[in-house]
């Protein structure tokens, strides 16, 4: 990988991190209503998939995907700071405030949308990537999903139909090691989620989701192989969400430990970034420069407005009006 | 055009042989398989798919001959995965398709609930407008032929609490296929309710494109003393009650709802406001049904005008038994929407 590629990754990575840390930061203030997930120590995993996706593919974001979210709108002309206004369900935010965490979508990026109930755009990605073979274009439908949601009978109903159609479907699951607290091992049949894939016939792989290079360069050759229409691709990314259950932490110190200061994925893109001879003071300054950016992106959430009162009655149906109060 | 405008004209010796063949009785399934089938030479976009709905034509012929004239891009048979059968409609409408689903029996409609209540019928709404999902499923539905518990549910239940779904319940083959025209046309959502027991029903369905408007009920049958209004299966009954109750000087309206959700509550009302005796009537068990959301209404919207409260009739509050003796305990007949009609013209 060419060092400036890496070094945009790293600035990618950056903006992940510190959209998730500020995030963190006014969900504890109280400004974020609702629920919070960050996707804190598996940046890599998100800044690989959005540098590969087109604003013409398709992805289903899941609930700790706020950082490709945002990429996906730097990368393909949007707002990154409507991603953020939505999160703080404001009128300003991709989908007006109506939906939040949980359900940000734009499709001028590609982002179809989160679905909190786990696994259920599993299903969903199958019409999409059908539409696009049908009308014979290259494009990607990918569905993000954690290991956890490995247990979704959707999940299965998926790989079954992607495989018999032969569908331009990029599955990327984030095994991070728990559902909400159930051990990837204990909640399916492997740990290994490729090896439960592989009945089902297509092409999959296991990654190191810490390491970026290899993210990276396999989200590369699968989607490759997709868009030269040889069908679906599975790609596991073994990874470790920072945080625990909410915002409690279960798992042992050692293991956290571990995690944290010895498999940080952009600490060991910055040492290689370094041992390619790139100053300390060059990606010092692409931390700050993302710490800036995403500052103004929540100043701008918290001084926008709260969605217009008719929108709570708005689009429930395309051929009728709903009584409002 | 109703069931009620359909009755077929006596074939005498003196009716020209032209004329005769030009009189097209179809049946409920046929009159739907010539709604598919115009509107894939219509729409571009649209597919059908479903379980065994491809060379073998449905498990009740509705998408039979489809596969031969529209290939099986358009023609699309599934395994069993109905989550994935409607997961895919979803995707497919979100990028401007308009697939049209075959959930085989209503009740495995529990195995894509999900997909339906919180995925297709929110699609609009929780992300502001920027997704429509202009899809058809398409199920059977209904009791009454020996089915048992899992083949024989009346579902609109299920969905009446889920805002951004429109169920569609036609009575007749003429409804039938201007209904389902106008839900293929529709860019919402569009469950399609095709009771079992109707799909023999035949009536002269002129073979041209129309299309029977959403959420528009229709006036069956005009009458001054009682209303009754059904759905599905519940109308022919209502109305061979209203012929019974005729003979004993009731003069019964009847009322076709078609759209059940959301319902033409106008047509309903004034009904209701003209007779002031209602009588509801749905198949499915009493709480939380059909009857209770339209007995509700009424008594609120018409208190003044009735002269007696809402009578409801039901199916009674169990699983469908298979044995037929017990079945017909289980799920009402024409005799107790006739008992219910006598009741209300006591008011
Ligand atoms: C169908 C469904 N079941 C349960 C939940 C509650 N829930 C939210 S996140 C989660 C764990 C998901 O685990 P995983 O897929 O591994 O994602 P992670 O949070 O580890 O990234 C659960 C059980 C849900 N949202 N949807
Ligand atoms: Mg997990």
């Amino acid at each position: 990988m060419e060092t400036s590629t890496l070094l945009g990754l790293y600035r990618d990575m950056w903006l992940i991190r510190a959209f998730e840390q500020g995030l963190e930061r006014e969900f504890e203030k109280g400004n974020v209503p609702g629920m919070l997930h960050t996707g804190l120590g598996q940046e890599a995993t998100q800044a690989a998939l959005a540098w590969h996706l087109k604003a013409t593919d398709t992805f289903f974001p899941d609930h700790r995907c706020h950082g490709i979210n945002a990429l996906a709108q730097q990368r393909h002309g949007g707002d990154g700071e409507r991603v953020m206004a939505e999160l703080f369900g404001k009128a300003t935010g991709v989908c007006s405030g109506k939906g939040g965490s949980l359900h940000s979508a734009d499709p001028a990026v590609g982002n179809f949308g989160d679905n909190a109930v786990e696994g259920s755009y599993m299903a969903t990605v199958l019409g999409v990537a059908l539409a696009a073979k049908m009308r014979g274009q290259p494009n990607v439908a990918c569905a993000i999903i954690g290991d956890g949601t490995v247990g979704r009978g959707e999940f299965h109903e998926s790989l079954n139909m992607a495989a018999i159609w032969d569908l331009p479907v990029l599955y990327a699951c984030i095994n991070n090691g728990y559902a909400i607290s159930m051990p990837v091992g204990e909640g399916h049949a492997s740990a290994d989620i490729v090896d439960m894939v592989q009945g089902y016939g297509f092409s999959s792989q296991q990654v190191d989701g810490n390491d970026i290079v290899e993210a990276w360069t396999a989200v590369s050759s699968a989607v490759e192989h997709i868009r030269s229409g040889a069908g679906p691709y599975f790609l596991e990314f073994k990874t470790w969400r920072w945080q625990g259950i909410f915002a409690g932490e279960f798992r042992p110190e050692a293991e956290v430990k571990y995690w944290k200061e010895e498999r940080d994925p952009i600490m060991l893109a910055g040492e290689t970034l370094a041992g390619r001879g790139v100053a300390p003071n060059d990606l010092e300054a692409v931390e700050q420069e993302m710490t800036g950016l995403i500052e103004e992106w929540i100043a701008f959430a918290l001084e926008s407005p709260e969605p217009d009162p008719a929108k709570a009655t708005a689009d429930v149906y395309v051929g009728w009006e709903v009584d409002s109060r | 055009m109703t069931a009620a405008d359909t009755a077929t004209p006596k074939r005498t010796a003196r009716t020209p042989r032209k004329a005769r063949d030009r009189v097209r009785k179809v049946a409920f399934t046929r009159a739907l398989n010539d709604a598919l089938d115009l509107a894939m030479a219509k729409h571009d976009e649209m597919f059908v798919i479903g379980e065994d709905i491809a060379e073998m034509g449905g498990d009740f012929g509705v998408t039979k001959g489809l596969l031969a004239k529209y290939g099986p891009e358009r023609v699309r048979d599934t395994p069993l995965s109905e989550a994935a059968i409607i997961g895919t409609c979803a995707g497919a409408a979100m990028v401007g398709m308009r697939p049209v689903a075959e959930i085989m029996f209503a009740d495995f409609i529990a195995e894509c609930y999900d997909q339906v209540v919180n995925n297709v019928a929110k699609l609009h709404y929780m992300f502001d407008g920027q997704f429509k999902a202009p899809l058809v499923i398409r199920t059977a539905c209904g009791g009454g032929f020996g089915g048992g518990p899992h083949h024989s549910q009346s579902v609109e239940g299920w969905f009446l609490n889920v805002p951004g779904i429109v169920i569609v319940a036609p009575s007749n083959p003429i409804d039938a296929k201007g209904l389902l025209l106008a839900s293929i046309d529709s860019d919402d959502p569009v469950l399609f309710l095709e009771h079992k027991a109707l799909y023999r029903s035949r009536a002269e369905v002129p073979p041209e494109y129309y299309t029977t408007p959403l959420g528009a009920a229709a006036i069956a049958r005009e009458g001054t003393d009682v209303t009754v209004v059904a759905a599905m299966r519940m109308v022919p009954m209502a109305l061979d009650a209203a012929a019974k109750a005729a003979d004993d000087g009731i003069s019964v309206e009847v009322v076709d709802l078609r759209t059940i959700r959301p319902y033409d509550a106008a047509t309903v009302l004034a009904s209701a406001s003209k007779t002031g005796r209602v009588v509801v009537a749905n198949e499915a068990p009493r709480i939380g049904g059909l009857g209770a959301e339209l007995s509700a209404r009424i008594s609120e919207e018409c208190f003044s005008q009735l002269r007696g409260p809402v009578v409801r009739v039901d199916g009674l509050d169990t699983p469908i038994p298979f044995s037929v003796p017990l079945e017909d305990i289980v799920l009402p007949g024409t005799d107790d929407i006739a008992a219910a009609i006598a009741t209300a013209a006591q008011y």
